[in-house]
């Protein structure tokens, strides 16, 4: 029970739990209506293409990389799904695209930042222009709808009576499984020792430059994926699908605790970061503010909790080293009487 | 011969220039009518707030950080002018003086958290993007006129049909010529030149970039340097945002949303490390210009529509970063 | 004689590297068996390190091959190395920051938590090292790091251990312990490569030494054929025209007539307590000391680059306690700081811009606009005295060799014109001609009536420099030795912190 304790005190994404509850909890003090079980799963439900995108680019971060295509990946997919689902067509051909397509902007993005070592903000600044221009070549400069009904519906269908979304449940199971996979696997924890220490990482022998082109990999996919899910709820793409959300979804990896230099975070965080971002907006309107006070909102929340954070934790290295300067200037220690006594 | 091409090449603006005139060759050769200066200029126009707001953001990422906050601050410029204007009948000039205010202070706030608190560039202005464009929201809903439909009517032209005062700024023209934009560009090329390459402030810039502890080992304030950085960006998105506003004659919350990633664009492809300590003006400068070619080139050549610039672009800007890197792998600089 | 038929555990043979147009490595051979402690030594950009990272695996060789017990291996990554069985531990630790200490030393095995934690208290209990192994990395000092590193190298079973400069940052009992253990390896087979700069080291725990210089192996063999003397002439260039001036050329100095140039009182703070010291007009005031004695802190705390905790600093007479680096500077103080890299240069910066960069206040470099004709003369100046090997002002920093950048930085302490000249580890990482040249430095500063606090842990380069000593033990001196106290074995042992008696019983 103790090592529970131990690690969940020592998670940051534990304290991005305690500050998502302490979120719901503020706003149904000041507004008893939200404290309802339908208003809080739909917070959780609403905030499945977040989720999918922080959980993607979360692997790219805790590398010490960074990646702003994911916004137009997720544009292009949106678009694909949605032209399947206007000629009724199957849900594996959608996954299968999102995952070919996922995959190919990875790849290229692995390719220039792992391998010809490119600055991975420039090289994916690059890719998103491109993705984007595809975007607007695949539609044709129109937007993307008229979807056939049951796939937007589906967006909306429960587990039961639980009012638990079919895509929560899917996407819940798959962060569990990343979490087992990133803490307990050798592999798994390849992300964050690349992140920490690159050299360092080397030097062990752990793959690093592979480590950096699975994580675009993976990143990339999720892009893809979450296009499905975007698609699905919202029944149409517009031209501009996308636009803003890589910046979101970073902020999401941000507010779960994930730091952008690397080597530390969890998926987890990167999740609940993700609902966080997702249901400010939701929480403002029961807390009597419009819509448009969202992004203010988001804003200094972003700033207030990066900064507290990295205050707080300079101030701990800060007083680890003053301590130990301290501790080797007063110490007693006890020295062996030289080399005479051999 | 080869040693002396190589070591042109090694200058990045001299490639850039090249890249220019390979431009001016291609796109002329197609279409002729690429030549004509009147086209060239307001083309360049319509790009002038990116061009403007990079040069600024040259100083941020030669320290080694990074703005993506400026483009909100446009419009949050804008919107402050036209609500202080229109609504609080406040002189326009005072709005814009109160406006410059309010942008420099949005940079300074998170100057201060990157440069004292030591917080991370990204994260801070990626929350000031979302801080700032939203209170150009919130500041929009204090008009009586709708948000989007934007406050406009600004003074500006007299009976002879001249643009004068506010207006004169975003529609005069220079010997009929030069769009008044483009002459404040040149005037802030200057400016920015002589303020990062000639001045000791601007030394010290590259040495906090380069190194900030030998910096502050030389006795320089690193902090200071880096934090006046964030302010000058926020001046810079301002000048760019009272120079939209007023050639659309439209203050909009919104204005300038989309500008972050080509203004980095620019910066990087200029020639300035992220890394810090490395940079140009004049690199900038030129890049900004290739960009704005390559789109009026696109548009006129080959009659590409505007939202598919993106990807020529970002063509562009993978090819040249990545045949940098692989020539440094095989002159084994790495 | 070893028997000849006996596979040699490691050979190389004509490995060469270059980096861009820098050759490094031009063509090494070299052999190690079991049981073999091979001490390597040269100077700085001898190419030690990288001939270590070729074998680890971080470099490709250009050139040459590898042998490892008889057979030929392409080591292309340091997984393939690691595989066979070699190790390396790096001069400068590259732990993550952000694991434990447990994770960092389990970080690349294959086998169970368990099995390794298991494995690893029994060695921790071995070498007597107590460690917290949940504690971050981020928080271990320098000397921790080091022995973290050390552990991954001893779980690692390897065949072929590879140290660079392990002891630098270690206490006297750990590098006892450490030696222990390295002796006991030896005695299973194991071969290890030593690299190290203290030639005592080299005759205290190895069984062969080789010295390297600019790219190749000049010299070697087993440990009993050499001296001290003869290394150090294998570590000299050939036409090495610099005679290091000998101490006792110096001048005496006056010390009734002067008033000091800077005082201590009581000085305080964070690794160090109660200093009281005065420097004069003219002299060298060595500050001896082992690692981690407070030295460091002392000296950079006076600069401004840490707050103080009580006492008081006089410069000329003046009250100076608690200014910021950019008054000291203005008061006439400057630092030559202890690590050039992290503190002292501008890598990407030219060398113009790296020399003048404290002056950037004054008036001489302009008043807004830099005034780039007198900076280039303010350079060439220091580029002439000091007999800086440039090609260009305009080149940068991180071009130079490590000696020429020392001078650089060297010369940036002196552009200031300060009344006094803090020096600590001028002389770490350079060669035999570059140290040589930085004590002419010294010595012309002396006669122009500047003072110096030289820090360093070389003690004979204190005793050949210093007019009066100062030892630091644990954060307070505790000893003072006037010109003719200064031998190597009274510092060493103030170092110890032991006193006379104490050592010679």
């Amino acid at each position: 029970m103790n090592k529970i304790i131990k690690v969940l005190t020592e998670s940051r994404w534990f304290s991005s739990l305690l500050f998502l509850i302490a979120l719901f909890l503020i706003t149904g003090a000041i507004n008893p209506t939200f404290l309802s079980y339908g208003n809080i799963i739909t917070c959780f439900n609403s905030s499945i293409v977040f989720i999918l995108l922080a959980v993607g680019i979360s692997f790219v971060i805790m590398t010490g990389e960074i990646d702003v295509s994911i916004g137009s990946t997720m544009g292009l997919s949106a678009a694909i799904a949605g032209s399947i689902a206007q000629q009724n067509g199957s849900w594996v051909m959608m996954v299968v695209y999102a995952i070919l397509l996922g995959l190919a902007v990875g790849f290229v993005n692995g390719v220039g930042v792992a391998i010809l070592k490119v600055p991975s903000l420039i090289f994916t600044l690059g890719t998103y222009g491109i993705v984007r221009g595809l975007v607007y070549i695949y539609s044709g400069g129109r937007t993307v709808e008229n979807f056939s009904g049951a796939f937007t519906r589906f967006s909306n269908s429960t587990v039961g009576n639980t009012g638990i979304g079919i895509y929560l449940l899917i996407v819940t199971v798959i962060v569990l499984i990343i979490n087992v996979v990133e803490t307990k696997t050798r592999q798994g924890k390849y992300f964050l020792a690349v992140g920490d220490n690159y050299d360092g990482a080397i030097l062990v022998g752990i793959p690093a430059k592979r480590t950096k082109l699975i994580a675009y990999i993976l990143c990339g996919i999720f892009a893809a994926i979450s296009g499905i899910a975007f698609s699905s709820k919202y029944g149409q793409v517009t031209i501009i699908a996308g636009s803003g959300y890589e910046m979101s979804a970073i902020a999401a990896c941000v507010l779960g605790g994930i730091s952008l230099s690397g080597g530390l975070g969890n998926v987890i965080g990167a999740a609940i970061g993700a609902v966080i971002m997702s249901s400010i907006s939701r929480l403002l309107v029961f807390l009597g503010f419009s819509s448009e006070y969202d992004n203010t909102i988001t804003g200094i929340l972003l700033i207030t909790i990066v900064v507290l954070d990295s205050l707080l934790r300079q101030r701990n290295v800060e007083n680890a080293r003053r301590e130990r300067l301290i501790a080797r200037s007063c110490s007693k220690k006890e020295i062996r009487k030289g080399h005479s006594q051999e | 011969m080869k040693n002396k091409l190589t070591n042109i090449f090694k200058n990045w603006e001299f490639t850039l220039l090249a890249i220019l005139i390979l431009e001016f060759v291609i796109f002329g050769s197609i279409n002729p009518k690429f030549f004509r200066i009147a086209s060239i200029f307001s083309n360049i126009n319509n790009y002038i707030s990116i061009c403007i707001i990079s040069l600024f953001v040259t100083f941020v990422m030669i320290t080694g950080g990074i703005d993506i906050q400026a483009s909100s601050i446009v419009g949050l410029t804008s919107i402050t002018i036209g609500v202080l204007w229109n609504d609080a009948g406040l002189n326009i000039w005072m709005a814009v003086a109160i406006a410059v205010l309010l942008a420099a202070f949005c940079g300074a706030l998170s100057g201060f958290f990157i440069a004292y608190c030591h917080v991370q560039p990204m994260v801070v202005t990626l929350g000031g993007s979302f801080l700032y464009s939203g209170l150009a929201q919130v500041i929009s809903n204090f008009s009586k006129i709708p948000a989007y439909q934007g406050i406009s009517g600004f003074p500006g032209k007299n009976a002879n049909g001249d643009y004068i005062s506010f207006r004169f700024l975003g529609k005069a023209k220079l010997f009929d010529l030069i769009p008044i934009q483009i002459v404040i560009y040149l005037i802030l090329i200057i400016l920015c030149y002589v303020l990062l390459h000639q001045s000791k402030y601007g030394r010290r810039i590259f040495l906090v970039g380069d190194n900030p502890k030998a910096a502050e080992y030389s006795g320089i304030n690193s902090r200071l340097i880096i934090f006046s950085t964030y302010v000058l960006t926020g001046i810079g998105a301002a000048i760019a945002g009272i120079l939209l506003t007023a050639q659309v004659d439209s203050a909009k919350y919104n204005l300038g949303s989309t500008f972050t990633l080509s203004i980095i664009t620019a910066v990087v492809l200029g020639g300035t490390l992220t890394s810090g300590g490395k940079g140009s003006v004049i690199g900038t400068a030129l890049a900004a210009l290739v960009i704005c070619l390559l789109r009026f080139g696109l548009t006129l050549c080959f009659n590409i529509s505007s939202q598919n610039l993106d990807l020529p672009v970002g063509i562009m800007l993978i090819l040249v970063v990545s045949l940098r890197q692989i020539n440094r792998i095989v002159h084994h600089l790495d | 004689m070893e028997t000849g038929e006996s596979k040699k555990l490691l050979s190389i043979r004509g490995i060469t590297k270059a980096f861009g147009q820098n050759l490094v490595l031009k063509g090494v051979d070299m052999d190690l068996c079991g049981g073999e402690i091979l001490a390597l030594i040269g100077g700085n950009g001898a190419g030690k390190s990288t001939l270590m990272k070729i074998i680890m695996g971080i470099y490709q060789p250009d050139a040459g091959c590898i042998f490892i017990n008889g057979k030929e291996v392409q080591i292309i990554n340091p997984s393939v190395a690691l595989e066979e069985c070699v190790y390396m531990v790096p001069q400068e630790p590259m732990l993550f920051p952000n694991m434990s200490v447990f994770e960092n030393i389990i970080m690349g095995f294959h086998e169970s938590n368990a099995t390794l934690k298991a494995r690893l208290q029994e060695i921790m209990a071995d070498i007597g090292w107590q460690m917290d192994l949940t504690r971050k990395a981020i928080t271990l000092s320098i000397a921790e790091q080091t022995l973290v590193e050390i552990l991954r190298g001893l779980m690692r079973n390897a065949k072929i251990l590879i140290l660079d400069e392990p002891t630098s940052a270690l206490t006297f009992d750990e590098v006892e312990s450490f030696f222990r253990v390295v002796k006991e390896l030896k005695n299973k087979g194991i071969g290890i490569i030593y690299i190290t700069h203290r030639l005592n080291e080299v005759f205290e725990i190895a069984s062969h030494v080789m010295i390297m210089r600019d790219g190749v192996i000049t010299l070697g063999g087993p440990v009993e054929k050499f001296t001290r003397e003869m290394l150090v002439r294998g570590l000299l260039p050939v036409d090495a025209e610099h005679k290091v001036e000998n101490g006792s050329v110096h001048a005496a100095i006056d010390y009734e007539h002067l008033e000091p140039a800077f005082e201590l009182k009581d000085f305080c703070g964070y690794g160090f307590n109660d200093i009281s010291l005065k420097v004069y007009p003219g002299e060298v005031l060595g500050v001896a000391g082992v690692v981690g004695a407070g030295r460091t802190e002392l000296v950079s705390t006076v600069f401004g680059r840490d707050k103080s905790l009580g006492g008081k600093v006089y410069l000329d007479g003046k009250e100076i306690t608690g200014f910021s680096t950019a008054k000291i500077l203005e008061a006439g103080i400057n630092y030559v700081p202890e690590d050039r890299h992290y503190h002292g240069l501008f890598c990407i910066s030219t060398i113009a811009a790296n020399t003048t960069s404290a002056l950037l206040p004054t008036p001489e470099m302009g008043n807004f606009i830099l005034d780039t004709k007198n900076e280039y003369s303010i350079t060439q100046r220091f580029i002439d005295l000091f007999r800086i090997k440039v090609i260009d002002q305009k080149q940068t920093a991180s071009s130079l060799s490590g000696g020429n950048q020392q001078k650089v930085v060297i010369s940036r302490a002196l552009s200031t014109e300060p009344k006094m000249v803090i020096m600590d580890e001028p002389t770490r990482g350079i060669d035999a001609v570059a140290r040589g040249d930085v004590y002419n430095i010294i010595h012309q500063l002396r006669e122009k009536g500047v003072a110096v606090l030289l820090v360093s842990s070389d003690i004979e380069e204190i005793v050949q420099l210093s007019d009066r000593v100062v030892t630091v033990f644990q954060g307070r001196i505790n000893g003072e030795f006037s010109k003719d106290e200064i031998t190597v074995d009274n510092l060493t042992i103030a170092s110890f912190g032991l006193t006379k008696d104490e050592a010679m019983v």
